[in-house]
């Protein structure tokens, strides 16, 4: 589980080391990704809207 | 070693030397808080820019240089670097968060036109600027001053060349005024770079802006936004005045308005609504029906020995109050007084060879916009 976050993370900020990527290939499955990636990202959304409604006040 | 820093020094000379030019290239610093945030942001964003484009083609021409082929250099093959891939997406991450902190403060400030102390209308007209002061009962339109002559070549250009105006916008230092700013027409926009004010102006919506002057002066602009033949003609000169002095000059408007309004009643003299009319043709229709009247056609009608013109006064009288819908003619309703109105038509049918000899009195104007 830790280790599909630290993917989806890596994926977020573009940079991943081949030995993790081959990893993720070679093991784990493709539902799993997606599901922490749409969920990592609505964080990343409300995260900016708190921010931003934090500065707006 | 030396060496390399004599090209340090080459380039810190030319980045001070591109500093002393900037007077005459550079956004001007402005007269408010507002452009002068903006002239600092503008600085500082350049600054980080030029860092960024010295330390990257630094490297670049450098690596270039050092590690060319004639000295035997051979190319690494490697696939990856985690930690400098992470390096180098943090570093602009964290210079575009630092820049856009400042940005954004500096935004929020530019938008919050609250507790405003005065409110200005602005209209964009083809092509003039209509200002109202509302609650205050002053409201004027602010039309380019250089003469015709200077446009066509047979005067010399004068010092404000297409930026003066017979009408500036006054405005009181020290205190926040606030832009209500929309159209009649097309979309125009509002510029005056030493206010940080470019604001366009849409017909059917009214954009706020506002600004707080810090010094007096005259500070002039343009219409920013192209709309039609004369967008190049309708200047924006704005006065800004000590609070006393805008307070009298209000004070005069307002008694001036006054007694406009008073003379819509009382009965005029051909020579008067003539002579007034002369100069409100010059200034309003003449842009576009030319100065004697010989219109430029097939785009604008002439009015000297215009038939329908001479034989039909209620025509003439509907053509100015109402415009012509699809034409370039606007509806001067709003935009010129009664008296205004009845002069500029009495004026224009008793000149140029239009010997009518017919006078249009202000009140039968004001009958006519009433009903």
């Amino acid at each position: 589980m830790w280790s599909v976050v630290k993917s989806v993370l890596a994926a977020l900020l573009g940079v991943q080391s081949n030995q993790k990527r081959e990893e993720d290939f070679s093991s784990g499955k493709p539902a799993a990704y997606l599901v922490t990636g749409v969920v990592i990202t609505l964080l990343f959304v409300l995260l900016l809207i708190f921010l931003a409604m934090f500065a707006a006040r | 070693m030396r060496s390399r820093w004599r090209w340090l020094m080459a380039i810190s000379l030319a980045a001070s030397g591109a500093q002393a030019q900037a007077n005459g290239w550079n956004m001007p610093v402005g007269v408010t808080d507002v452009s002068s945030d903006i002239y600092g942001l503008h600085m500082t964003i350049f600054w980080i820019c030029v860092v960024i484009g010295v330390v990257v083609f630094g490297a670049m021409f450098y690596s270039l240089f050092r590690y060319r082929h004639s000295k035997g250099a051979k190319a690494a093959h490697f696939h990856e670097h985690t930690s400098v891939e992470v390096l180098w997406t943090a570093i602009p991450i964290l210079i575009l968060v630092g820049m856009a902190v400042p940005a954004t403060a500096t935004l929020k400030n530019m938008y919050d036109s609250s507790d405003a102390e005065l409110d200005v209308m602005i209209t964009g007209q083809q092509w003039r600027w209509r200002y109202e002061y509302l609650g205050e009962d002053v409201a004027f339109t602010s039309n380019m001053s250089t003469p015709r002559t200077q446009i066509s070549g047979e005067e010399a250009r004068g010092e404000h060349y297409l930026l003066e105006v017979d009408e500036p916008l006054v405005l009181p230092i020290n205190r926040k005024v606030r832009f209500l700013m929309t159209s009649d027409d097309v979309i125009h926009s509002w510029w005056v770079p030493d206010l940080a004010v470019k604001q366009d102006t849409i017909p059917g919506f009214i954009n706020e802006n506002w600004v707080k002057i810090n010094e007096p002066g005259i500070y002039r602009g343009q219409c920013a936004e192209l709309c039609g033949i004369d967008h190049g003609f309708m200047p924006v000169v704005v006065h800004a005045v000590e609070e006393e002095e805008f307070e009298n000059w209000l004070a005069d408007r307002k008694e001036a308005a006054e007694q406009e309004a008073m003379g819509v009643d009382r009965e005029w003299e051909m020579d008067e609504l003539v002579e007034r009319g002369e100069s409100v043709y010059q200034s309003i229709c003449s842009s576009c029906h030319q100065a004697e009247g010989q219109g430029a056609p097939p785009a604008f009608p002439a009015l000297a020995n215009n038939e329908q013109l001479i034989s039909d006064v209620d025509w003439h009288l509907d053509k100015v109050i109402n415009g012509v819908s699809g034409a370039a003619m606007p509806a001067f309703r709003s935009t010129l007084n009664p008296v205004e109105l009845a002069a500029v038509v009495t004026y224009s049918r008793n000149a140029w060879g239009n010997d009518t000899g017919d006078v249009v009195q202000p009140s039968e104007v004001a009958e006519l916009i009433a009903q």
